[in-house]
């Protein structure tokens, strides 16, 4: 390798730096300096109208500690992470497994079910409102079929997370379908033609050779599953406000509320600080869980 | 013989799942129909009932009004505005710092990748609150400004242009160089060209992702001339529909909900194949 | 010709792409932002005041009236917020930056606003519009005043009622001769008259909002608390009073509406309001604001409620209470506001001061005593019914983060039919999550 001379390295560097430098300067003001700007008020009592500030050390820290909300919204969180990354995935894989390959039926179907993807959060919550709305909803007419009262899923203790685990599902199944049919598209023909030698069962070959081609797609989907679920806002927000007695509420939906709608910055920005600790311990874990696979 | 027979079984039972799935697409479908045939009939009716998938008795009142308001339109061209501004600025900034940390040599180049690939580790909720504040202070919200610029510095966008632009053979740039063309020449002559597929992925996820961007908006949007669609209509949901009817707030959702359709069926095609490039890798 | 305006519209939008304005015509055109709800199809180019009905119909009408009629060349722009996020919204303005001219605010409300200096002080306007002081009652004063400026124009009073269909009442022969519901006089009675009801109909005796947005009630319980001699939240608001033996009876008894089957614990508001309407139940308990619109529906025969009438929240301990809170006003501050601006907003506050009756048709109690006076206001449905009401009203005390303290009450207080919790943890959870937010009061 031969060494290259200084001017032709500098010259380099200085263009490296001119490639670089939207991309450095938008990170540095709009992620990196916020990150820490959020640090520092955390250690305020720091209100969002009028112009309250006042140092309080980890006072804010000690009372999220001590916040029943804050670990039911923190319990709530991981429960639907709990509730919809399995669910999806396998729904994600099924559909994929059901509408991979050619046919233009196969094709309508592939687009149908990624279509709800596109729909805004705002559009999805309306439409599984009105769905699971007990007065007039989509599902009204089968209860009575049936002599049954409607269940108000929303405002129902034990219905209220799974309505929304549902409306999760609709809405968002697209994106690991596709990867799930891009993993699929992939897997070479032949594997699958000495499988028919084989005489293999369907079973047989799902398990033998689909799912092991598809293993570290299926990891994709989950890491992002788990990341995307874990900042679910939207859908509590919009269609249960939390409800019934915090039984929905989320941590984002909580960070929300304590700084827009009780003023309090501070403390919510500790609970953001919280919530990046979090999803940092998510990583890690991840990047452990890889490098054990790995070795 | 028994080969055949097997044959024969395995194309039935394809043909089953073939016609459950289709079955279960049908459900799939079933609300977005119910919505659309809601929006067609008028407020009156749907007071009494909202059952039945027949738009009778049929009304295009809803979207008349819906026109005349002139809201939602308005909140429509905010979010193409948006999404598509936001989008060309992620593609731009984040293929230009791809190249610079997949070809160029300079100083603290791991150090500083990685400190891009640790704001990975960041979601944006942990940072809207000071972002928010941060606005205020500059007087910009209520802008386009506001609601594009701090979702510009994407490090993702970052690591899969870099990823990208390092699985391309170096072969094809050194011919150039040997022409002395400069690093810009090759990054749009050479570079840009051959990233098609992965600036297609990168593109329409910013935006899906701009497009459905709610948290921000929600904060940073406050006056009803500047939501985007995604603020809008959560601000008709309860606000509009036991006063206004619920006819036209499944108007509002279903206009709303049409050029993203249609920008959908366009590019459907793409998604996948973008999907499956960044997949394979 | 609503194409080419559709059409100039979106063109204008491009235009204008980083600071789009929508304003269009009038000379000063101001900003109103409020509650109350849309509708503009319905009322969108009415002026006729007498056309109007319901909160949202009157007041619609009303700012159409006063940009027909005013002589400033005002227009009042309207942004209408959904009851639930209206709040959020005021107060993000303040750090969005687009401070609106004029806004409606809960008496409640008002202490979070005032003692951040976020409200411009109206004492001195007021003056100079001949808008004398001495004619609101003093409730509604008070409310709007804090150490002894006005920060806000009050606009009415409202309160919780029981709101009554008196052929179910009948059926269950809960009426008096004189026409008037047989109401209880003791928590005890309440329940023993909810099975009697119950058996005799078939139906729930009480109708109420019980979901997590609206917290009717709260409003019950802090009734309950007041009519016990309690402050749920005392007046310097340091402390709360929630668990303590009287938090226990309030609780009880609203838990016991629940689990003795005599409310529907599914209703959301317009759940409530439907199955009373619909005659699915004999008591809905629900504020002022609805009185007009019950009144309206009942005599358009189209519901199957026919015999409507209104009642005081009985008393069912030492006191004669009820939670009460004012709709007003403000001039929220912003440092940018032009001349004209302010001048325009001042006559809009004197205009719907002048327009005070056509409020209070909502159901509403007018704030001003010469129209609680008068023949007129007499002369409305039903308000003979309620009158006690007006001097029952119990405000809250006037201090920081009633939102906050609301919004925790409402959880761990529904917990108790959304969730089965029992009353005694659901005061213990109240106390400690009010507790956690006055902590923070200054």
């Amino acid at each position: 390798m031969a060494t290259p001379r200084t001017p032709a390295r500098r010259k380099e560097a200085l263009t490296a730096l001119l490639f670089l430098a939207p991309f450095l300067v938008a990170y540095g003001i709009l992620l990196v300096y916020p990150f820490f700007k959020g640090l520092w008020m955390s250690l305020h009592d720091w209100e969002l109208a009028g112009n309250f500030r006042e140092f309080v050390g980890v006072l804010n820290y000690e009372d999220l500690w001590a916040d029943p909300i804050f670990w039911k919204a923190v319990g709530n969180t991981l429960l639907f992470v709990v509730m919809t990354v399995p669910s999806m995935t396998l729904l994600a894989l099924l559909l994929a497994l059901a509408v991979n390959g050619r046919g233009r039926l196969k094709g309508i179907l592939r687009s149908i079910f990624f279509m709800s993807s596109v729909f805004s959060v705002s559009v999805v919550t309306l439409i599984w409102s009105m769905v699971l709305n007990a007065d007039n909803g989509l599902l009204v007419p089968l209860f009575r079929w049936f002599g049954a009262t409607p269940i108000n899923f929303l405002g129902n203790a034990t219905f209220a997370m799974p309505a929304l685990t549902v409306t999760t599902l609709w809405w968002g199944v697209g994106l690991p379908m596709a990867l799930f049919l891009a993993a699929l598209s992939q897997i070479p023909p032949e594997l699958y033609e000495a499988a028919e030698l084989d005489h293999a069962g369907r079973l047989t070959t799902l398990f033998r050779i689909t799912l092991p081609s598809i293993r570290n797609t299926l990891l994709l989907v989950l890491v992002l599953q788990i990341v995307g679920q874990f900042q679910i806002f939207g859908q509590p927000h919009l269609m249960t406000q939390g409800g019934p007695a915090n039984r929905t509420k989320m941590l984002v939906q909580y960070i929300y509320e304590t700084s827009f709608r009780d003023w309090q910055v501070g403390y919510a920005s500790a609970m953001a600080f919280a919530l990046f600790l979090l999803m940092l311990g998510f990583a890690m874990a991840q990047l452990w869980l890889g490098r054990r696979e790995d070795a | 013989m028994a080969a055949m027979s097997t044959g024969r079984r395995r194309r039935t039972t394809d043909l089953v799942i073939l016609g459950l799935t289709a079955g279960f697409a049908l459900l799939w479908l079933l609300p977005i129909l119910w919505v659309v045939v809601m929006s067609l009939k008028p407020n009156a009716e749907l007071m009494r009932s909202t059952a039945g998938f027949v738009p009778l008795p049929f009304t295009l009142d809803n979207y008349i009004n819906l026109m005349k308001m002139e809201t939602v339109p308005r909140w429509l061209l905010h979010s193409l505005v948006v999404a598509v501004v936001m989008t060309a600025l992620v593609l731009v900034v984040s293929s230009m710092a791809g190249y610079a940390f997949a070809r160029l040599r300079f100083p603290f180049k791991k150090t500083l990748f990685l400190l891009v690939m640790a704001g990975l580790m960041v979601p944006e909720q942990s940072i809207f609150i000071p972002l928010h504040t941060m606005i205020s202070g500059w007087g910009l919200h209520n802008t386009h400004f506001a609601l594009i610029m701090p979702r510009v510095a994407v490090p993702i966008g970052v690591f899969l242009m870099t990823q990208f632009f390092r699985s391309i053979p170096k072969e094809l740039e050194e011919a150039a160089e040997i022409d002395h063309a400069s690093r810009l020449t090759v990054f749009l002559k050479i570079m840009l060209p051959l990233s098609v597929p992965a600036l297609t992925t990168l593109g329409l996820f910013t935006f899906i992702f701009a497009w459905n961007d709610f948290l921000w908006p929600l904060v940073s949007a406050t006056r009803a001339d500047m939501y985007t669609v995604t603020v809008g209509l959560a601000s008709i949901q309860s606000n509009f529909a036991f006063s206004e009817g619920l006819g036209s707030v499944m108007a509002s959702a279903v206009f709303a909900s049409l050029p993203i359709m249609l920008l959908f069926l366009i590019f459907q095609r793409f998604i996948v194949a973008g999907v499956a490039m960044n997949a394979g890798k | 010709m609503r194409n080419l305006k559709t059409f100039r519209a979106l063109a204008l939008a491009t235009l204008l792409a980083t600071t789009a304005s929508a304003g269009s015509a009038g000379a000063v055109d101001i900003s109103l932002l409020r509650f109350f709800g849309e509708c503009n199809t319905e009322y969108g180019t009415v002026t006729d005041i007498s056309k109007a009905n319901g909160e949202c119909g009157i007041i619609t009408v009303l700012t159409n009236k006063f940009n027909a009629e005013n002589t400033l060349g005002a227009k009042v722009v309207t942004q209408t917020v959904e009851w639930g996020a209206y709040y959020d919204q005021l107060t993000a303005t303040y750090s969005t930056g687009n401070i609106p001219d004029v806004a409606v605010m809960h008496a409640s409300v008002m202490p979070n606003f005032s003692g951040r200096d976020l409200l411009t002080p109206l004492s001195g306007p007021l003056k100079e519009l001949g808008i004398p002081s001495d004619d609101f009652v003093p409730a509604a004063l008070k409310n709007a005043t804090a150490n002894g400026e006005i920060y806000a124009l009050p606009f009415d009073l409202h309160a919780l009622l029981f709101h009554v269909n008196m052929d179910l009442m009948k059926q269950a022969n809960m009426a008096n001769p004189d026409g008037s519901p047989m109401l209880p006089k003791s928590a005890d009675e309440l329940i023993a008259q909810g099975k009697k009801f119950k058996e005799a109909t078939g139906k729930p005796f009480i109708a109420s909002e019980s979901q997590s947005a609206e917290g009717m009630m709260v409003r019950f319980f802090d009734t309950l608390m007041w009519q016990q001699g309690v402050d749920v939240v005392s007046a310097d608001g340091k402390a709360a009073s929630i668990d303590t033996p009287e938090g226990l009876n309030a609780a009880k008894l609203i838990s016991a509406i629940y689990s003795e089957g005599l409310a529907n614990p599914a209703l959301d508001y317009p759940g409530s309001e439907q199955a009373f309407l619909n005659g699915e139940a004999g008591i809905l308990l629900n504020g002022t604001w609805g009185v007009d619109n019950y009144d309206s529906q009942a005599k358009s025969g189209k519901a199957a409620l026919k015999s409507y009438r209104v009642a005081n929240v009985p008393q069912l301990f030492a006191n004669q209470k009820v939670w009460a809170d004012s709709h007003m006003w403000v001039i929220p501050k912003d440092e940018n506001r032009s001349a004209e601006k302010t001048k325009a907003a001042e006559a809009f506050l004197k205009f719907l001061y002048d327009n005070n009756y056509e409020w209070s048709r909502t159901g509403h109690l007018s704030v001003r005593q010469s129209v609680l006076d008068s023949a007129a206001f007499k002369a409305l449905p039903h308000r003979n019914e309620f009158a006690a009401t007006a001097t029952n009203a119990t405000a809250l005390p006037q201090v920081q983060n009633q939102r906050a303290v609301y919004n925790a009450m409402i959880t761990d207080l529904n917990a108790m039919w959304l969730t089965g919790t029992e009353p005694q943890a659901a005061l213990s959870a109240m106390q400690a999550g009010v507790e956690r937010v006055l902590r923070r009061n200054r």
